[in-house]
């Protein structure tokens, strides 16, 4: 009898010590060595159709033949750091709802650089000429991307660098603000409303 | 007329009224303790709260009365056997029906009573957008509300997928990412949307207006504390709906107020001619079809 509740208390005992272990883990847990200062690329293509794609071509791919950024809208950055993105973007332009992203927020000086034909930095771009935008709102990081022209050659791109700079982990979820596909009346559809399109997620570690 | 309540029910009785009146206290001041949705920064959030908190504190002896009946009853008034025949018939007890109405009565005209000042209160009348129009003021009123109209700040919040932009009439029509308003002055809020039907959410300033594409949903509040506020959607809106959300909504100082909105006038004057001019809502339309 007495050692059956011994046992009994033993177990309980136990049980707390691991539940406690467990919780205090996690509590405890110091955050890993972040990428302070340091400098990360990230390269992005966008598309009117994901099998036109001049770099990242998927003529098999079993999903829509949407509109897209390729080659994945999943990016993972360090923390802390600077991130330095190229887009090539090769859509043509079907103009921002709100006219205000036109400007571009958030980056590195405020600005982005065009550099195909040369423009130069530019910090905003006529509203009914965009093609897409690239944005992560909780970062306040809105970037417009101009569109090529309706009787540009096939692979004519638009290359757009423009460098922003994380903030702590967590997971932020960027899109585009450009109504740029079929199933668009009033909101977004389609490609606007699915991953690996025109939204995604920016993991950051 | 006196409660006729037989003399073996006698200590029943008194034992009920004497738990009844005590836990009733031991709740009332429980439920005091209990926040109330939402959060006092504004005028109009306060009285939310206030109300909310006399309507549960009124609530309290009603349900810890039929609650305490049913398990009293449960315990006290158990059948000792398992025979499933009719309790004894009851035929009625005036006095007490005359008292179960009568303290009915009284509660609710009392609440009706809260209910009728608060919607005769000018702030309450400003909320639901019919300012000098509160039930107490008559029109009496209708100059001083002008004047006070004239100086209510006017800001447009723009809700879009996904992401709620701000219009300030009184400043150029300047667009802003974030919401800024200027202490102790009165704000009108018109809600509307560019897309789809959103929800304007600002749980701390005690706001919760539907945005519609089309329709200026117009609001008054007025802030009372400085602060941070979250603003988030609460209509669902497609994929990155959870995402909708800024936690850098601001009361400052009148003073603060000029100094940032002069700044974003400055900042985004290179966009603001594209823009279009100010307008109870819009309509806007890609320019040139997508693929």
């Amino acid at each position: 009898m007495v050692r059956r509740l011994l046992f009994v208390g033993a177990g309980v005992v136990v049980v707390i010590i691991a539940m406690v272990a467990l919780v205090g883990n996690f509590m405890l847990r110091q955050p890993g060595p972040l990428g302070q200062g340091t400098t990360t690329n990230v390269h992005l293509e966008t598309v009117a159709a994901v099998s036109d794609a001049v770099e990242w071509p998927r003529p098999d791919d079993p999903h829509p033949d949407w509109v897209a950024y390729l080659p994945t809208t999943i990016l993972r950055v360090p923390a802390n750091s600077t991130i330095n993105v190229q887009i090539d973007q090769e859509d043509g332009a079907t103009g921002l709802r709100n006219a205000f992203w036109g400007k571009v927020f958030g980056t590195e000086g405020g600005k982005m650089h065009k550099g195909n034909p040369q423009e130069g930095d530019m910090t905003s771009i006529d509203p009914t000429m965009a093609a897409h935008t690239f944005a992560i709102p909780d970062l306040g990081v809105f970037v417009p991307l101009l569109g090529v022209g309706d009787n540009a050659a096939p692979g004519t791109m638009n290359v757009i660098t423009f460098s922003f700079k994380t903030k702590g982990p967590g997971i932020y979820h960027w899109q585009c603000f450009v109504p740029c596909a079929a199933g668009t009346v009033y909101g977004n559809g389609g490609p606007m409303q699915t991953l690996g399109y025109m939204g995604g997620e920016l993991i950051v570690s | 007329m006196s409660l006729r309540i037989e003399p073996a029910d006698r200590p029943h009785a008194i034992r009920l009224l004497v738990m009844w009146v005590i836990l009733s206290i031991i709740g009332i001041i429980a439920v005091l303790q209990i926040h109330y949705p939402p959060y006092d920064q504004t005028i109009q959030g306060e009285d939310q709260s206030k109300t909310l908190a006399l309507l549960t504190a009124m609530a309290t002896p009603v349900f810890i009365g039929v609650v305490m009946m049913v398990i009293y009853s449960a315990i006290y008034f158990r059948r000792a056997t398992a025979e499933l025949v009719d309790g004894p018939p009851m035929l009625g007890n005036t006095p007490v029906q005359v008292a179960w109405i009568g303290i009915s009565a009284i509660a609710v005209l009392f609440l009706a009573f809260v209910g009728v000042t608060t919607l005769a209160s000018d702030n309450v009348a400003k909320l639901v957008n019919a300012p000098g129009r509160s039930i107490n003021t008559g029109g009496q009123t209708g100059s001083a509300t002008a004047a006070e109209q004239g100086k209510e700040l006017q800001v447009q919040v723009v809700a879009q997928q996904w992401y709620f932009t701000y219009r300030y009439a009184d400043y150029g029509g300047v667009e802003t990412t974030h919401l800024y308003l200027p202490l102790d002055r009165p704000v009108e809020l018109h809600v509307t949307s560019l897309d789809i039907i959103h929800s304007f959410w600002a749980y701390e300033i005690g706001v919760k207006a539907d945005a519609n594409p089309g329709v200026d949903n117009v609001f008054h509040v007025t802030p009372q504390k400085t602060g941070s506020f979250t603003v988030r959607c609460a209509e669902l809106c497609g994929l990155w709906h959870g995402q909708m959300s800024d936690t850098e909504g601001k009361v400052v100082s009148q003073s603060d107020f000029d100094t940032w909105i002069a700044q974003q006038q400055q900042d985004y004057a290179v966009i603001q001619k594209a823009v279009p001019s100010y307008a109870p809502f819009y309509f806007p339309e890609p320019t040139v079809k997508g693929s």
